[in-house]
């Protein structure tokens, strides 16, 4: 298992309520079993919509590089909620709590795809806090 | 019917309070202050609960009452379930047995008439017409003429249809047609034909709240109209923001359903 990544296995919640926090469906493109939590260094922060993302690079046993992107929520609903794009910068340590892609696919650029539902950094401040998963998570 | 019917109501608490409790404890661990969409720091979040100010409702000069503000929506599951012909049941069942992976929403488009967004929408009101003006649902607008010009005689079929306003009393009588079959009425992939029909009646029943009753007609789709009550309260201290979908909407791709 890689160093600081631990993957879990949940008992499905059964929901069934209207996904009404994302312009998409959480449960099309992530998978509310498969949670994660990743500690790592924060590489990027793109504040764009329709969703926030951060890009965390983390090491496996080995010591080679693994980088994790992380969609958030919109900018709009962070800035609601208190933060900012300064809320949390490159070089930053953090443990993003979150869950993975469904279709296991990287992006792109060639980083691992999550959806991140909390982000924690080593002075214990707990920032971009929310997920599409909370209402939507798993039916 | 699991969706719509006896759970409604307790979905949509849920809703809420899962909105809430997280932005709630992350303020309390000291969230950046400032911000110029809205209030941030503590409180901030409960805006979202029913806590909308107390007075009389505003009034035009003309005593016509005002329905301006940034309104954003109550109860979220109010549409319930309309009674669908067995095509279009056919096809909602199958796009939520997709996990509603196909949700044009999800590829930046408009969300139609009626949904609604997350997000806040605003009034803005003149004496011969209100301007709806969408922060989510990729910042579509809805123009309510009040000058009596009705529908034009031929028309596209559209996104966000054409809507023809009227004064009943106080109430604004808003009736929307040529919409296209594009768009889903929720997000779950509840389906309407070209036919569809909304009539949206708005009140302004005092200073906080906005109170609208859709009836939904599409003889296509539906084997009867449906009609239900959608309710908004007024949020005094945020604005609506900028909210570009097409930005960098890199779900489409990975939208993969079950």
């Amino acid at each position: 298992m890689s160093l600081g990544v631990r993957i879990a296995t949940a008992a499905a919640l059964l929901g069934s309520c209207m996904p009404i926090m994302a312009h998409h469906s959480f449960a099309a493109e992530y998978d509310a079993t498969k949670t994660i939590s990743v500690k790592g260094v924060v590489q990027k922060v793109a504040w764009v919509n329709p969703h926030a993302y951060v890009w965390v690079d983390t090491k496996d046993d080995t010591g080679k590089v693994i980088t994790y992107a992380f969609e958030s929520l919109s900018p709009n609903a962070l800035a609601r909620n208190g933060w900012t794009r300064n809320s949390l910068k490159t070089g930053d340590q953090v443990t993003v709590d979150g869950y993975l892609a469904k279709d296991g696919k990287p992006l792109s650029d060639g980083s691992v795809h999550g959806n991140s539902k909390l982000i924690t950094l080593s002075d214990g401040r707990k920032v971009f806090a929310g997920s599409s998963a909370d209402n939507a998570a798993t039916k | 019917m699991r969706y719509f019917s006896s759970i409604a109501a307790a979905c949509a608490t849920v809703a809420l309070v899962s909105y809430l409790p997280l932005a709630t404890k992350a303020q309390d661990k000291g969230g950046d202050k400032g911000g110029k969409f809205g209030p941030v720091g503590p409180g901030a979040a409960g805006q979202r609960k029913d806590n909308a100010p107390k007075g009389p409702t505003p009034k035009m000069p003309d005593g016509k009452p005002d329905f301006s503000g940034v309104w954003t929506p109550t109860n979220f599951t109010a549409m319930g379930q309309p009674s669908l012909q067995p095509w279009a049941d056919a096809l909602y069942k199958e796009r939520r047995a997709n996990l509603s992976k196909d949700d044009p929403e999800g590829n930046c488009l408009p969300a139609g008439v009626p949904r609604i967004s997350p997000f806040p929408m605003k009034l803005v009101q003149t004496p011969i017409l209100i301007v709806m003006l969408e922060e989510g649902n990729v910042h579509s607008y809805r123009q309510f003429f009040l000058d009596g010009r009705g529908h034009p005689k031929v028309v596209d079929q559209l996104w966000m249809g054409d809507s023809a306003a009227k004064w009943e009393g106080d109430t604004v009588v808003v009736d929307t047609i040529a919409l296209n079959d594009k768009t889903w009425l929720n997000g779950q992939g509840l389906p309407h034909s070209d036919q569809l029909h909304v009539v949206e009646r708005y009140q302004r029943p005092d200073l906080g709240h906005l109170s609208v009753d859709i009836t939904l007609d599409d003889p296509k789709a539906f084997t009867k109209p449906h009609t239900f009550n959608r309710t908004y309260s007024l949020l005094t201290d945020w604005e609506i923001h900028e909210y570009v979908c097409n930005e960098f909407n890199v779900d489409a791709e990975h939208l993969v359903g079950k």
